[in-house]
């Protein structure tokens, strides 16, 4: 019953990066030396800079490791849920995610500032503060380097277990089309959610709450996997949309499959502005010292201009600009909202991680601007050279002809 | 043994990969009217129908009994004194707002998901989804006390330009629920309009002609009809999406807005709509296993489904003991020391055991599901969906009651014990749900004819696109 569809009729059939891999890679690396050499450039020289570098450093991880944990979502609910009319857009999900162990690696750094004991990111990384501070005495059980250590290794160990299974399994399907495959997958990824879900929030405890490590909201976590999922879509539309440009995939990804990833960069825009706001609006209601200290920072000064575009930029004009059928079946339409919300997906980042450095003035330039490109370039080259032999489309997956042929309503 | 194995690896490799067809047997569209007609054409109810409806209708009268008790007496007639001057009434408000969740959820998101297996079960449980918000309204209606100026629950304009407290989160509940209820009223009722009219066309007495007649708005059938009913329908599945976030968020809000220890935390509203799908399913479970069974509709609502079901319950479950979990880790976390005494004393003081018999209804025994067999046996469900709706309504319980009894000065702590009156009331609203439940079942189309058919293979005879 499984239909070869390695070859579709028609001129449309490049399913492959090709030559454009070993380039695309090229690029990407290119990218990364530069835009990360920039930022170190211009802040390590100067006074502060190493806090400032670390900040922007972390600012731009952040951004890179969001989209490829949504990526990772979207292959687990793919195979938890048997879904079928996503299988023509998984397998770029799946290139994203072989970003995990390099991402580790540009996580060193960080975890070097930490282990080294500087307090440059994380305040909690001083010894001697965290002895002194009544309050976070009390964290020093969960707070501390070595154990800040362990829990990121095994983050990103699970996550790229995760990754290299799934994308092993399905890549194998390619040459051999079966079912047992798929089931296997299935299987995998009921436990691997579970996974996906305690990482995720835990690392967003770690990497970007604790920034304030007086502060604490048990929807961050939450918080911070609506980004992801809104980012990841974002990332898929454009990618999607890139590939078919240059001609490939444009047999396999119809209008429908846009329509139904519109529909989803829509749901989780709104699923966002609705954590975001729940965990406003109970802090402001409750006003109680140590969880408005947090919101005063993003709420005075320059930060109120960030907290606002964040309000009308992240939630309002996105919810009202995807809503239609119209923007969601219309390519150009769409690939601009997808641009435009992983813009504000960074500048949500950017609202959460940066006033850890200045609380009273958003600083923006070479710094941030430099290891956000350093950040994409890395996911780029990653994306290439994970995907420089395989196909673009996981061809021999049973449920393709459906992901071919589903329409919407 | 081993080819039991076999033959059931063989089936999973077919899931895996296949779409079945939802409907079982050689089912023709007249079959299927005639099962669903069937069971309310019947000029007698089937045997035991009207012993059940009786005890269930007791139950009722009960509620309106002591509702009127307490009208006339004062609301003192209920367990709750200081500390704790909420207690069963926002329990059970709660628990029942949660169960309707399972409805809203079927018939919107599930539409928009192009999940077809909600065919089979959206009329019951969007059915249930009103009834549990019709029992839900009761208790702060009389919570009230003074049940004659109840209507000042609404911004309504007076001379003594007096306002409800627009700040306060129980009026945003007053909208929430009001907005819910009438919007599920609405896409429930536009639903059946289809399946009204072949109840209209089939009647055979002349009142019942008439009746069903009248509510079938006059339902032709025609091309343009099907075509508006179409689009009207998504747009309410549209509109209703949204309502299966807001409305238990709101419900949170009249906790987590406030400063008590247990109660003030952001997870809150995801928390609750996680948890009141959770509890809505969990219901739907408990009345479709014996449903079907009786009226004999187990080809419309097949093991696939139930199994689909138990599947959500398994990862709803997983969620809320996600938000325990978290709740408890940041309440370490914050270092408030208020926050951790709340927490310790959930889970060790007195009331230690309601919290653990809440987290192993509702975080252990969902597990089973991992089961195949536990998820496809009829039995095995309908016992965890018991645990389930228990573990949810202790769920409120713990919440609500823990932290009033025990805040931030000891000398004002207590211990809330229920009055029989609470047990009665909590009952009667049983009653009163299986009631309305019990006439739905036997005067409505239970099944959503035109849809299971629109699913079927005939339907597609050139192909499912």
């Amino acid at each position: 019953m499984i239909a070869q569809h390695t070859e579709t009729p028609g001129s449309a059939n490049d399913v492959h990066l090709g030559c454009a891999a070993s380039k695309l890679r090229n690029v990407g690396a290119l990218l990364a030396v530069i835009g990360i050499g920039v930022a170190a450039f211009v802040t390590l020289g100067a006074e502060n800079g190493v806090r400032h570098f670390m900040h922007a450093y972390l600012l731009a991880f952040s951004y890179a490791l969001s989209i490829t944990l949504g990526a990772l979502f979207f292959v687990l609910l793919h195979h938890l849920v048997r879904a079928g009319w996503s299988t023509t857009v998984r397998r770029i999900a799946e290139l994203l995610t072989a970003a995990f162990p390099v991402l580790f690696i540009l996580f060193l750094p960080i975890l070097g500032s930490v282990m080294a004991g500087k307090p440059v990111l994380f305040p909690w990384a001083d010894v001697q503060l965290m002895h002194d501070d009544h309050l976070l005495h009390k964290k020093i059980a969960y707070l501390n380097a070595n154990f800040f250590a362990v829990r990121a290794a095994i983050y990103f160990g699970l996550w790229t277990l995760l990754a290299v299974y799934f994308r092993k399994k399905s890549i194998a399907q390619d040459a051999a089309p079966s079912a047992e495959l798929s089931l296997s997958m299935q299987r995998v990824s009921a436990p691997g959610m579970i996974a996906f879900a305690l990482t995720t929030t835990f690392a967003a405890f770690d990497f970007i709450m604790s920034l304030t490590p007086t502060w604490f909201s048990t929807i961050f976590g939450i918080y911070f996997f609506a980004g992801c999922l809104v980012s990841f879509f974002a990332t898929a539309i454009l990618l999607m949309v890139s590939l078919q440009a240059s001609g490939r995939l444009t047999a396999y990804v119809t209008i429908e499959r846009f329509h139904d990833l519109g529909k989803f960069l829509f749901a989780f825009t709104f699923f966002w502005g609705y954590i975001a706001f729940s965990q406003f609006m109970l802090i402001w209601y409750a006003n109680i010292p140590e969880e408005t200290e947090w919101f005063l920072h993003r709420l005075n000064h320059g930060w109120a201009y960030a907290s606002l575009a964040l309000l009308f930029g992240h939630f309002i004009i996105p919810f009202v600009g995807l809503m239609s059928r119209h923007a969601k079946r219309n390519r150009k339409v769409l690939t601009f909202w997808a641009g435009y919300m992983l813009l504000m997906h960074w500048l949500d980042l950017y609202w959460l991680v940066m006033p850890a450095y200045d609380a009273e003035t958003p600083v923006f330039g070479a710094a941030e601007l430099g290891s956000t490109i350093g950040f994409v370039g890395v996911l780029i080259a990653c994306f290439a050279h994970a995907g420089r032999n395989v196909s673009l489309v996981a061809a021999n997956d049973p449920m393709l002809s459906e992901s071919l042929s589903l329409q919407n309503q | 043994m081993n080819t039991v194995a076999l033959n059931s690896h063989a089936s999973a490799l077919l899931e895996a990969t296949e779409r079945p067809h939802l409907v079982q047997g050689e089912q023709t569209f007249s079959a299927v009217t005639e099962t669903v007609c069937g069971i309310a054409e019947r000029p007698t109810a089937p045997p035991g129908f009207w012993w059940l409806f009786g005890f269930t209708a007791c139950l009722t009268g009960l509620l309106f009994t002591l509702i009127g008790y307490l009208i006339v007496t004062g609301v003192g007639v209920w367990g709750n004194r200081s500390p704790v001057f909420w207690a069963w009434d926002i329990v059970n408000f709660v628990f029942w707002v949660g169960i309707g969740h399972a409805g809203t959820l079927i018939s919107a998101i599930l539409f928009l998901l192009r999940q077809k297996w909600r065919t089979s079960i959206n009329r019951f449980a969007e059915a249930m989804t009103i009834f549990a918000v019709i029992c839900a309204a009761l208790f702060p209606g009389v919570h009230v006390g003074r049940i004659w100026l109840a209507y000042w629950l609404f911004p309504l304009p007076n001379q003594m330009s007096m306002w409800p407290n627009f700040r306060s989160p129980l009026l945003w509940d007053v909208f929430a629920v009001g907005t819910y209820a009438s919007v599920s009223l609405l896409f429930w009722y536009m639903g059946m309009i289809p399946d009204l009219a072949t109840f209209r066309d089939r009647a055979k007495t002349h009142t019942k002609k008439f009746v069903y007649g009248i509510f079938a708005l006059g339902w032709r059938g025609s091309n343009r009809q099907w075509h508006r009913y179409e689009r009207a329908y998504l747009l309410l599945a549209a509109i209703s999406t949204p309502l299966v976030l807001s409305v238990h968020s709101v419900v949170s809000f009249d906790f987590a807005v406030s400063q008590v220890p247990g109660w003030h935390t952001t997870i809150f509203p995801p928390y609750f709509v996680a948890g009141a799908i959770f509890g809505g399913f969990a219901m739907v479970i408990l009345l479709v296993v014996p449903a079907r069974a009786y009226f004999g509709f187990k080809h419309l609502v097949t093991t696939r489904h139930l199994e689909n079901m138990n599947k959500v319950i398994l990862a709803t479950g997983c969620m809320v003991g996600y938000a325990y979990a978290v709740e408890f880790f940041v309440a370490w976390y914050g270092g408030n020391g208020y926050e951790r005494f709340a927490f310790m004393n959930r889970a060790l003081g007195p009331y230690a055991w309601a919290y653990w018999i809440m987290i192993s209804c509702n975080v252990i025994s969902p597990q089973l599901f991992w089961s195949r067999r536990a998820r496809t046996s009829p039995i095995m469900m309908w016992i965890v969906g018991l645990f389930v709706t228990i573990g949810m309504w202790f769920e409120r319980f713990v919440i609500v009651v823990t932290s009033l009894s025990r805040d931030y000065l000891p000398g004002s702590w207590g211990y809330f014990e229920p009055t029989l009156v609470d047990f009665g009331m909590f009952a009667g609203s049983c009653g009163l749900f299986l009631t309305l439940f019990l006439l739905f079942c036997r005067f409505l189309p239970m099944i959503a004819m035109a849809e299971v058919k629109a699913i079927m293979p005939q339907a597609h005879a050139h192909g499912d696109h």
